[in-house]
């Protein structure tokens, strides 16, 4: 008999409860069969089957991903649109607004809440894991978006403002290169998505492994206290 | 008057009743998407089975798994008399917004 993607089938088991993990993976490996591989043939039906395991994801952890796509687009908003000298504008925002947005602390909260609630939710160690690394997929599939749809326009008011044409000289002049300041912007996006991806991959692992031990060091006490 | 079930949560409820004994999950997405008319997500109808289960709407047992499952258990739903009450109060209350409107509803050009 024809199995969908056992990568699929793991995910989904790190995404369910185990009340649930048993009897769903089951319907919809039953459907699978029966209904989708006669219907449309394999590779559409291992489509359909990613869909569903996407769409658990999504329907569990939406809300973790949301103020992490927030927070970067935020700090991205205030990265190119700066004041002449180079400021920020946020740094004449009051601190309580400051803070969590000039930090990546509510991009880590929300990481370690999602670590925690997913060990929490399936009871095992790997579903916090699992929840911190689709929230990176995710986040980094939407930035991955999000930077070249809004190249062009923001690269158009970066490139009237003194702090990024110094910026440019600055860096071009380094380098001995003669690069329009077009080029550059682009190439400077591409560097900061691939630094971006890399840094996120490193928190949202470590998130995820943090919070997961996290919650089995605190059911492991709770445990030795009701001993 | 209890809360108003959502409309998802009439069609999965009606789905239940409909199906009787043989309410296991696959059969209710099945039935939910034919009712609808459109692809339904595995996650939502198995969410809202949970919140139904929640509310004491619904139960569950567990019933064996069969070949083509790999022998992984399903999960057999029936309707309690809760979740009854809410379907007809949902039905009456989709009747009372209606009663009386006889024009035919065409947009504005």
């Amino acid at each position: 008999m024809t199995n969908p993607p056992a990568v699929g089938d793991r995910l989904l088991r790190a995404l369910l409860p185990p009340a649930s993990a048993e009897t769903m993976t089951g319907d919809l490996l039953e459907e699978y069969r029966d209904t989708r591989v006669p219907a449309v043939g394999r590779r559409r039906a291992d489509f359909w089957y990613a869909r569903q395991v996407a769409g658990v994801f999504l329907r569990t952890y939406g809300w973790f991903v949301v103020p992490v796509i927030l927070v970067l687009v935020i700090h991205d908003l205030f990265n190119t649109f700066r004041d002449p000298s180079g400021a920020s504008y946020l740094d004449a925002a009051p601190v309580l607004v400051r803070l969590p947005l000039g930090t990546p602390g509510i991009g880590v909260g929300a990481l370690l809440a999602a670590a925690l609630y997913g060990t929490w939710r399936t009871q095992r160690w790997a579903g916090g894991v699992v929840a911190t690394a689709g929230i990176f997929l995710v986040t980094w599939l939407f930035m991955a978006l999000w930077w070249p749809a809004t190249f062009y326009p923001f690269a158009q008011v970066q490139q009237h403002n003194p702090y990024w044409i110094q910026a440019w000289q600055w860096s071009t002049n380094r380098s001995h290169t003669n690069e329009p300041f077009l080029r550059w912007i682009f190439w400077d996006n591409v560097g900061g998505m691939i630094f971006f991806g890399m840094a996120m991959a490193v928190v949202s692992s470590a998130c995820g492994i943090v919070g997961s031990t996290m919650y089995w060091a605190y059911r492991l006490l709770r445990r030795q206290d009701a001993a | 008057m209890a809360d108003i079930l959502g409309s998802f949560e009439q069609a999965v409820l009606l789905a239940i009743v409909r199906l009787d004994e043989d309410a296991y999950g696959r059969a209710i997405l099945n039935e939910v998407a034919r009712r609808l008319e459109r692809d339904v997500a595995a996650g939502a109808v198995q969410a809202t089975l949970d919140r139904l289960e929640r509310k004491g709407l619904v139960r569950s047992r567990l019933g064996s798994g069969t070949p083509i499952r790999d022998g992984r258990a399903r999960r057999f739903y029936a309707v309690q008399a809760e979740g009854l009450r809410a379907l007809n109060d949902a039905k009456a209350a989709h009747a009372s917004i209606w009663r009386g409107f006889s024009r035919s509803l065409k947009a504005r050009t």
